[in-house]
């Protein structure tokens, strides 16, 4: 109990002392972390856990960052309330688009996705009133509270924040009986019904929380980006998150956070290769999927157990 | 009461232009233990299949506790009461034995998704019960020691009695069972067989068991339906059914069978 609050201690403090001891591009890099962790936190729930492959992420964060645009832009919605409220619809939607599993699996079920990836993009382009067409169209400030936050060392107080706390609400719902219904499912469909488990259900539930994620992270990303480009959402996005959830490790939150920290930081230490980064990350995606299906999440309890029997063994 | 805790009807089950069950009618007694045998092909899979929802039956009607579960998806046939173990071993093999059992505890745990985000008193106090009562099935299967292995992990014998105990946390009146006891040593049967009397004993549990070890089936069974090419051409107590020249003609052949009968 005591070393708990000893965790949150330390994290409010590290949370608190950052802004002073880090510059605002570092700042700025750590707000991307988190959202694009959130992003994918949505893929480690419907493709990690429940097994169902998803290639529509980039949709749902396309949709969550145009949606509280245009509602801002049009409408005069402020921000802070059509972002949570763009989230709960895109979640309906992943939720509708959940129920196709009941048809389709597999393969089929990732090009199905894949379209609806596509359809959304499409429609982003294809609605020049309101979306601004292919040109894309700014994002407003974030106003709260009377104050504006425009730049990546404001948006931290926001953005850090609401990563962390969706981050333990997810994980405490999959160390639940919802992760183990998920985890049962994909591991045997016929299983999981016979245990009295709607499995469509979870499923579209699955994608429901993925739509939702995925929404709340593309509104923060577009956040820090202020402009929203339509061809930012397509396949090939969809695809790079994948990537992300791979190296990072599917079946774990963590994984998710660690897979975004490297996939933005690696173009950082790699300046001078600007040009070939697209080769880089479809290494890593492949020499992961390879040898470390289970991605660097899974590496630390066995580097722990490794260097644990080590000791032992050099003790002996 | 007399009504039968599931009544099967005149069932027909057609792949294409294979005839898997032909008209097939049996009754299974409240508290009674049923065995299905047959050779190979007779349909005895595919009538648990059609029972549990997997397959639809083409013609005839599935009553179980005086309603119609024809058509009915699997997962509510399940919430019923009826729950099944698989030929093959269908068990979540990442999942550790007890985490197995918790997925069939799963309806019963009483704390939803907020209650879940949270943690809280209620959450622990639920699961740690729900715990408790997979550790007693699995303490009851004789895996009380393999808790937190690997389903996967497990040795054949201990898989196929880990998707007993699976199938129990669901709190079923019939249990169905796909060949518990294919692969299994002589010992091992021996100890399924108490295993599968004591629930009917000290639960009153009706068991419905698909085999084709004697060994259990003559064993437990108070009534036997032999099936075969998806008719059913015997029935009744065990003493009856090894005499039934039908029986005897379905295992043995034609001329073994006369021999048999004739000596």
């Amino acid at each position: 109990m005591i070393a708990r609050f000893l965790i949150y201690g330390v994290g409010i403090a590290a949370f608190l002392a950052a802004p002073h001891l880090f510059a605002e591009y570092h700042l700025f890099q750590f707000c991307l972390i988190a959202a694009t962790a959130l992003v994918v936190l949505g893929l480690v729930v419907v493709t990690g856990l429940a097994g169902q492959i998803s290639l529509a992420q980039a949709a749902f964060v396309g949709l969550g960052g145009y949606g509280p645009a245009i509602l801002a832009t049009s409408w005069g919605v402020p921000l802070w309330a059509a972002i949570p409220l763009m989230a709960l619809g895109v979640g309906a939607a992943g939720f509708v688009l959940g129920q196709m599993t009941l048809r389709i699996s597999g393969h089929y079920l990732a090009l199905a996705t894949m379209a609806f990836t596509a359809i959304v993009q499409l429609s982003f382009i294809h609605s020049d009133p309101v979306t601004g067409g292919a040109a894309g169209m700014p994002v407003p400030p974030l106003r709260l509270l009377g104050v504006t936050l425009s730049n990546g060392g404001q948006l931290y107080y926001v953005i850090l924040p609401t990563t962390v706390l969706l981050f333990v609400l997810v994980r405490n719902v999959l160390q639940s009986r919802f992760g183990r219904a998920l985890t049962a499912i994909r591991q045997s469909e016929t299983a999981a019904e016979a245990m009295g488990l709607n499995v469509l259900r979870y499923k579209a539930a699955a994608f429901a929380s993925s739509g939702f994620l995925g929404a709340i992270g593309g509104a923060l990303l577009s956040l820090l980006s202020t402009y929203l480009d339509p061809g930012q959402f397509g396949i090939t996005q969809s695809v790079y998150f994948l990537a992300i959830a791979v190296v990072g490790g599917m079946t774990s939150p963590l994984g998710a956070v660690i897979g975004s920290a490297m996939f933005i930081l690696i173009p950082d230490f790699l300046q001078s290769f600007q040009s070939y980064l697209g080769l880089v990350f479809a290494l890593l995606l492949l020499g992961f999927i390879v040898l470390r299906p289970n991605g660097l999440a899974a590496m630390g309890p066995r580097l722990v157990e490794w260097v644990s029997h080590r000791h032992r063994v050099v003790r002996r | 009461m007399t009504q039968a805790l599931l009544r099967i009807d005149d069932v027909g089950v057609r792949f294409g232009g294979i005839v898997a069950l032909d008209g097939v009618s049996l009754e299974v007694a409240r508290g009674s233990i049923r065995a299905v045998i047959g050779p190979n092909g007779a349909g005895k899979s595919t009538m648990l299949n059609v029972i549990t929802g997997i397959y639809q039956a083409d013609r005839g009607a599935l009553i179980f506790e005086g309603e119609k579960i024809n058509s009915r998806a699997p997962h509510m046939i399940a919430q019923m009461g009826i729950a099944r173990t698989f030929q093959n071993t269908e068990l979540f093999g990442e999942m550790s034995a007890i985490e197995n059992v918790m997925v069939g505890l799963d309806r019963y745990l009483s704390y939803g998704l907020a209650g879940s985000m949270r943690h809280g008193g209620h959450f622990r106090r639920c699961e740690t019960t729900a715990r408790r009562e997979a550790q007693a099935l699995l303490s009851l299967v004789g895996l009380a020691d393999d808790a937190s292995i690997p389903a996967a992990a497990l040795p054949f014998g201990k898989q196929r009695r880990l998707e007993i105990a699976r199938a129990l946390a669901t709190r079923p009146k019939l249990l169905l069972l796909d060949e518990p006891a294919a692969g299994l040593r002589a010992a091992e049967v021996e100890s399924l067989n108490t295993i599968l009397l004591k629930l009917r004993a000290e639960q009153g549990l009706t068991i419905m068991v698909i085999d084709h070890v004697m060994a259990l089936v003559m064993a437990i069974s108070d009534r036997i339906t032999v099936l075969n090419f998806g008719r059913k051409i015997a029935e009744g107590d065990p003493a009856t059914v090894r005499q039934s020249p039908e029986v005897i003609r379905a295992y043995l052949g034609e001329k073994a069978a006369a021999h048999a009968i004739g000596s």
